[in-house]
C-alpha cells in the first residue's frame, strides 16, 4: 500500500524513468553495442557536464527564473582556472579559481535580476555574451591547454572502475536533492518560483535566496568547466557553445517546469541521461548527423507534450 | 499508455533515422572504417565523404561518417570517437576540431587498438607525444605552401605596393595557422606591403562580411584581402559589394569549392587556392583499409595544392 502511494506521489519521474528505460531497451535491441558496461560508463561520462549543469539550472528554473549564460560561464572559468594552473598556481588553488569564476557570474546575474530587477532572461543574456567575450579576450581566442598529470587524473582517474566524472556528477545530484528537499535554500527556491509575492510577504529575504541559487547555478557551471578542461587538456573560450539549452532541455524533461515551483533533480538527471543515450545510440547505429538533430528535437518536443498532458489530466 | 504513445513514436523515429543510412549497417566480414568530419555543413567536408564513400564502395569496406553540428565543437566530436569506439569500427579516420583536443579521443582509440588516420588538420604532435598516443598517418594539404601561393599571388597583383587585409580563422588551429604563416613568409621581403588589418572570421561566412565591413571603414583604401577560407571570402564579397567596390579590391581566398570558382569566373573574387578534399577522404579511407590489411602506409602523405585563378 505504502509503495503504490509512494509510485502515486513520485508519478512524474517513473514516468521520466520509465521512457529512459524503453529508449534503453528500444537500443538493446537495435545494436549490440548499446548494453554493455564500457558502453553505459561512457555515457554517463559524457552526460556528466551537462548534468552537473543542469543541476544549477533545475534550481534556476525551480524559482522561476532562467540562467542563458552557463555555458558561456563554463568557458569564461575553464579559462581562469587554466590560465591560473599555467601561471603555476597550486592544483587546489587553480581549482578554486575556476569554482569562484563561476560564483562570481552567478552572484552577479543574481544581482541584477534582485537588485537591478531585470528580467532573468535579460541579465542572463548579458551575461552570456559579457563572460564569452571576456574568455576571448583573455586568451586572444586561443585555447589554453596542457596541463599537470593531476589535474588530468580529474577527467581520466576513475575509482572500481568508475570514472571521476561520474562520482562527482552522483555527489553532485545527491547533495543537490538534499539542499533542495532539507534546507531552507530550497524550500524558498520552491516557495519562490511558486508565488514570490506571497514568500515575500511572509517576511523572506527573497533577494537573497534568489541571488544564492543564481551564484549555485554559475558555480557548477565552473565545476563543469573543471571536468571538461580535464577531459579535453585543454579550456577553450569557444566551450560550452548551446549547452544552456542541453541544460533547459534536460530539466525540462525531467519535469520541471518552466513556470516555476515545482521539480526535482533526479527527474534532471534522468532527462540528461535521456539526451545522452539518445545521442550515443545514434552514434552507435552510425545514422545520419543531420538525422540526428531531428530525433533529438523531437524527442524533447514529445517528452513535454505528454507531460503536459499528464498535468492536464490530474486536475 | 501516454508513455507507450511515447515510445512508440520515438521507436518510429529511431527507425526512420536508421533508414536514412540505407541499410550500410555492418555485415559481417566486410571492415568498418568510420570518417569523423569537423562538421558537414561545409562544402569542403561534403567533397571528402564523397571521396571517402566512393572508395569504400571501390574497396568493399563499410563506411560511417559522422560530425558534430559545429565545426569548433571539441567535446561533441571527442563523443563521437568514443561512441565508435564502443560499436567496435575497425579504423578510424579524423579531421580533428582541435590539434590538442583531439589528444584523448586518439588516446582512448590506441587502447582499443583501432588504428587513426588524421585527415586535414594535423595533430599536436607534442600533446600527442606527451599523451603517449599514436597515429597511423596523416594526409592532408600543404597549408604553409598554399598561404604562401596566395602571399605571392597578392604581392604580384599589387605590384609590392600596397595595403592588405587577412581574415583569420578560428586562432589555435593548425590549419588556418600555418596559412597564415605562409601567407606572411611570401610578404617577406617586401617592405611596402603593409598588412593593416589581421582579424579572425571564425571561418564563418556571415563573419567574413561583418568582419571585413567593420575593416573596410577603419580602412577604405584597403586594396587586397586573404581569407583563410573561401567561406570567409564569400562573405567579405559582399561586403564589397555592399560598399559599392566590387573590382578595386583583390580578394583570396582559400579551399576552392566550387562556389568559390564560380566567384573567381565572374571575378568578384581574383583567386583561390584548390585543396582536394575528395582526393583526402577517398585516401583516408584506402589507408586505413590497408592497414586493416597489414600492410605498410606512408605516414604523410601531401595532397596536391595549387592556386586557382582566371
Amino acid at each position: 500500500m505504502r509503495l503504490k502511494e509512494y509510485v502515486l506521489h513520485h508519478g512524474r519521474q517513473f514516468g521520466t524513468l520509465f521512457g529512459l528505460l524503453l529508449l534503453s531497451g528500444i537500443l538493446w535491441a537495435l545494436t549490440p553495442y548499446f548494453l554493455t558496461v564500457s558502453n553505459l560508463l561512457n555515457v554517463a561520462e559524457q552526460t556528466a557536464i551537462v548534468a552537473i549543469i543542469a543541476v544549477g539550472m533545475t534550481f534556476v528554473i525551480i524559482t522561476a527564473g532562467i540562467d542563458l549564460s552557463v555555458g558561456s560561464v563554463l568557458a569564461f572559468s575553464g579559462i581562469v582556472m587554466a590560465s591560473a594552473l599555467q601561471a603555476g598556481a597550486p592544483l587546489v588553488l587553480g581549482l578554486a579559481a575556476g569554482l569562484g569564476a563561476g560564483l562570481v557570474c552567478g552572484l552577479v546575474n543574481g544581482l541584477l535580476i534582485t537588485g537591478g530587477r531585470l528580467p532573468p532572461f535579460i541579465a542572463t543574456l548579458g551575461m552570456m555574451s559579457v563572460a564569452r567575450g571576456a574568455a576571448l579576450m583573455f586568451t586572444e581566442g586561443r585555447p589554453v591547454s596542457g596541463f599537470s598529470e593531476s589535474f588530468r587524473s580529474i577527467a581520466t582517474g576513475e575509482v572500481l572502475g568508475i570514472p571521476f566524472p561520474v562520482i562527482v556528477m552522483v555527489a553532485v545530484y545527491i547533495a543537490a536533492h538534499m539542499v533542495l528537499t532539507r534546507t531552507r535554500l530550497g524550500r524558498y527556491a520552491y516557495a519562490i518560483g511558486g508565488n514570490e509575492e506571497a514568500t515575500l510577504l511572509s517576511g523572506v529575504s527573497v533577494k537573497t535566496y534568489k541571488t544564492a541559487v543564481y551564484g549555485l547555478c554559475g558555480m557548477l557551471s565552473g565545476l563543469a568547466a573543471i571536468i571538461l578542461t580535464a577531459r579535453l587538456n585543454s579550456a577553450q573560450p569557444i566551450a560550452g557553445i548551446m549547452y544552456e539549452l542541453d541544460a533547459i532541455a534536460a530539466t525540462v524533461i525531467g519535469g520541471t517546469s518552466l513556470m516555476g515551483g515545482e521539480g526535482n533533480v533526479f527527474g534532471t538527471l534522468i532527462g540528461a541521461l535521456i539526451m545522452g543515450v539518445l545521442r550515443n545510440g545514434l552514434n552507435l547505429l552510425g545514422i545520419s548527423s543531420f538525422a540526428q538533430q531531428i530525433v533529438i528535437g523531437s524527442v524533447i518536443i514529445i517528452a513535454v507534450l505528454f507531460d503536459m498532458a499528464l498535468k492536464r489530466g490530474k486536475r | 499508455m501516454k508513455r507507450l504513445t511515447t515510445g512508440l513514436v520515438t521507436l518510429a523515429l529511431l527507425s526512420w533515422a536508421a533508414g536514412c543510412q540505407r541499410g550500410n549497417q555492418t555485415s559481417s566480414d566486410k571492415p568498418t572504417v568510420a570518417l569523423v568530419l569537423k562538421t558537414l555543413n561545409n562544402p569542403f567536408f561534403i567533397d571528402m565523404k564523397k571521396g571517402a564513400e566512393d572508395a569504400a564502395t571501390r574497396l568493399g569496406a563499410t563506411l560511417i561518417v559522422q560530425a558534430a553540428e559545429r565545426e569548433v565543437d571539441v567535446d561533441k566530436q571527442m563523443q563521437i570517437i568514443e561512441n565508435l569506439i564502443q560499436s567496435k569500427v575497425s579504423a578510424l579516420c579524423v579531421t580533428p576540431s582541435g590539434s590538442k583536443e583531439v589528444v584523448p579521443a586518439i588516446v582512448k582509440a590506441n587502447r582499443a587498438g583501432i588504428p587513426v588516420v588524421i585527415v586535414d588538420t594535423r595533430v599536436d604532435s607534442q600533446a600527442l607525444k606527451q599523451a603517449g598516443g599514436q597515429v597511423a598517418g596523416f594526409i592532408g594539404s600543404d597549408n604553409f605552401e598554399g598561404g604562401k601561393l596566395a602571399g605571392e599571388f597578392i604581392v604580384k597583383r599589387l605590384g609590392g605596393k600596397g595595403k592588405v587585409a587577412i581574415l583569420e580563422g578560428i586562432p589555435g588551429h593548425e590549419t588556418g595557422d600555418s596559412r597564415l604563416k605562409g601567407f606572411h613568409s611570401a610578404l617577406e621581403g617586401h617592405p611596402d606591403i603593409q598588412v593593416v588589418a589581421s582579424q579572425t572570421a571564425n571561418w564563418e561566412r556571415d563573419q567574413g562580411y561583418n568582419v571585413f565591413q567593420n575593416i573596410l571603414q577603419s580602412h577604405p583604401d584597403v586594396q587586397a584581402l586573404f581569407a583563410c577560407s573561401d567561406l570567409m571570402a564569400l562573405g567579405a564579397v559582399e561586403a564589397i559589394a555592399s560598399a559599392k567596390k566590387t573590382g578595386t579590391i583583390v580578394v583570396v581566398g582559400f579551399d576552392a569549392f566550387s562556389e568559390a570558382r564560380e566567384a573567381v569566373q565572374k571575378g568578384t573574387m581574383d583567386a583561390t587556392i584548390a585543396q582536394s578534399p575528395y582526393e583526402m577522404g577517398s585516401r583516408a579511407v584506402e589507408n586505413a583499409y590497408r592497414l586493416l590489411k597489414g600492410e605498410k602506409v606512408e605516414e604523410d602523405i601531401s595532397v596536391k595544392i595549387q592556386l586557382v585563378s582566371r
